[in-house]
């Protein structure tokens, strides 16, 4: 039977008695990081990931999985793949230790971000942007400039890779200040369920 | 001003917003992905807002509470095209009306961005700037399935063939067109039709899709004057359930 629950429908279905197969991979979309800027003049910090079939779909999708609360100005995505991960590192121990000063590598020199992991457990923050021709390069050239710093993990992204929010699109997030029903805070549900108990208890 | 035309034109819009809000937040826990499900729930959110929004402005004008129009009058006392209060079916129907639909919305309120009636043309500026966001949802999913297998062209087709007649029937003329159009309010209808079909066969021509005839289209008009069909009293029925028990019910 049809149900009008698509998630129903998605249900495996029942199989044949002696029935050995291979497990079939998950038909999932790939994965997009996400980077939210909250205010003007902070530094974008990524949010998370979102499941697409393509960078623009991703983008669409990343808008309200990410930004339909607090605060937003910008955002930006960019496939998965394309982000290149420093070593991970904790203590006094900073990642640039774990990277490689590299010679000039032959090639066009291109612009790649840099992303810091200042604290465990927090998010990615963008630090700067370097030019290099590779991601070995970019990481290298990250360690030129911000090599001082105690940071648990770098990030490097193609600047090009990225999805970025335009000029005109800006006013994506016009009205977002007055979606404070949106936040669970505003809705007060403590208060209202309280409220509600003491009503049916007199 | 002529408050009566103004308020016709209020009330046909706020009752599209809130009608279609609810039809679409239907799909809410049921979309196709979790992303899609929550932009698509966040998108009917919008839509009543602002038709919250809309019917603020009509209070301001002498009409009664936001609470008491949304969930108080029968259906024949709504003033929304039929196209919004058809059911959802399919996915690819709702997103072709989420796509003819918020096209004609985001042009619509561009032009009353410029309304002789400041409260409106600055609502406008608002409104227009979350229907950025709508349009940038549904042009990009239509260009991607419109293009993407056999089976998304083909259903994205019959839902586009199905849903014009209804879509023209967004742009049923006022009988105040005239006052409306001469005092500065709105462009009017025509002129919203004219720059909608355009916008529309500019994204479908990004699409493997194919537009019906204009020409052969026979508009299903009727909601703007309370003659709806069937299928819009049983959503008021459903929307108003939890007022009609407690009017002073807060969620």
């Amino acid at each position: 039977m049809n149900s009008l629950d698509p998630r129903v429908n998605r249900l495996p279905k029942i199989g044949l008695p002696g029935q050995v197969e291979p497990k079939v991979p998950l038909d999932q979309f790939g994965t997009f990081e996400v980077f939210v800027q909250p205010k003007e003049g902070k530094p974008f910090q990524h949010e998370g990931i979102v499941h697409a079939p393509n960078l623009e779909m991703a983008f669409v999708l990343a808008k309200e999985a990410f930004t339909r609360r607090f605060l937003c100005v910008s955002l930006y995505v960019v496939e998965t793949r394309n982000v290149y991960v420093s070593a991970l590192t904790e203590g006094n121990t900073t990642a640039y230790d774990f990277i490689h000063f590299v010679d000039q590598q032959p090639g066009e020199k291109v612009a790649f971000e840099i992303y810091h992991l200042p604290k465990r457990g927090k998010q990615h923050q963008h630090a700067g942007t370097v030019y290099a021709a590779t991601p070995a390069e970019a990481m290298s050239e990250a360690k030129k400039q911000f090599g001082s710093k105690l940071v648990y993990n770098v990030w490097t992204i193609r600047t090009s890779e990225i999805r970025f929010t335009s000029a005109d699109e800006k006013e994506l997030w016009l009205t977002l200040p007055e979606k404070k029903f949106r936040d669970a805070a505003d809705y007060k549900g403590g208060e209202k369920l309280k409220e509600f108990l003491e009503r049916t208890k007199a | 001003m002529n408050t009566a035309a103004l308020i016709e034109l209020l009330y046909k819009m706020a009752d599209d917003q809130l009608i279609l809000g609810h039809r679409n937040s239907e799909w809410t826990g049921m979309g196709p992905l979790l992303e899609e499900d929550i932009a698509f729930s966040s998108m009917a959110q919008d839509k009543i807002g602002q038709s919250h929004a809309l019917y603020q402005l009509l209070h301001q004008l002498g009409e009664q509470e936001p609470d008491t129009v949304a969930f108080t009058r029968n259906a024949g006392q709504f003033h929304n095209c039929i196209f919004v209060e058809l059911p959802n079916g399919e996915y690819d129907f709702s997103l072709i009306r989420h796509f003819l639909f918020d096209t004609a919305e985001a042009i619509r309120f561009e032009m009353l961005s410029r309304t002789s009636y400041k409260p409106l043309a600055e609502l406008s500026v608002k409104i227009r700037a979350e229907l950025r966001y709508h349009t940038l949802h549904a042009n990009t999913w239509i260009k991607q399935l419109g293009s993407a297998t056999r089976e998304s062209i083909g259903r994205l087709q019959h839902s586009l063939e199905a849903a014009m007649p209804y879509a023209l029937g967004m742009f049923e003329p006022s009988p105040l067109e005239k006052e409306i159009i001469s005092q500065g309010i709105f462009e009017g209808e025509v002129v919203l039709r004219e720059r909608w079909m355009n916008t529309v066969a500019q994204v479908i021509g990004q699409t493997q899709l194919t537009l019906p005839d204009w020409k052969l289209i026979n508009p299903v008009y009727g909601g703007r004057s309370g003659k709806h069909s069937e299928h819009l009293q049983p959503l008021l029925d459903e929307m108003s359930e939890v007022f009609r028990i407690d009017p002073s019910a807060e969620w």
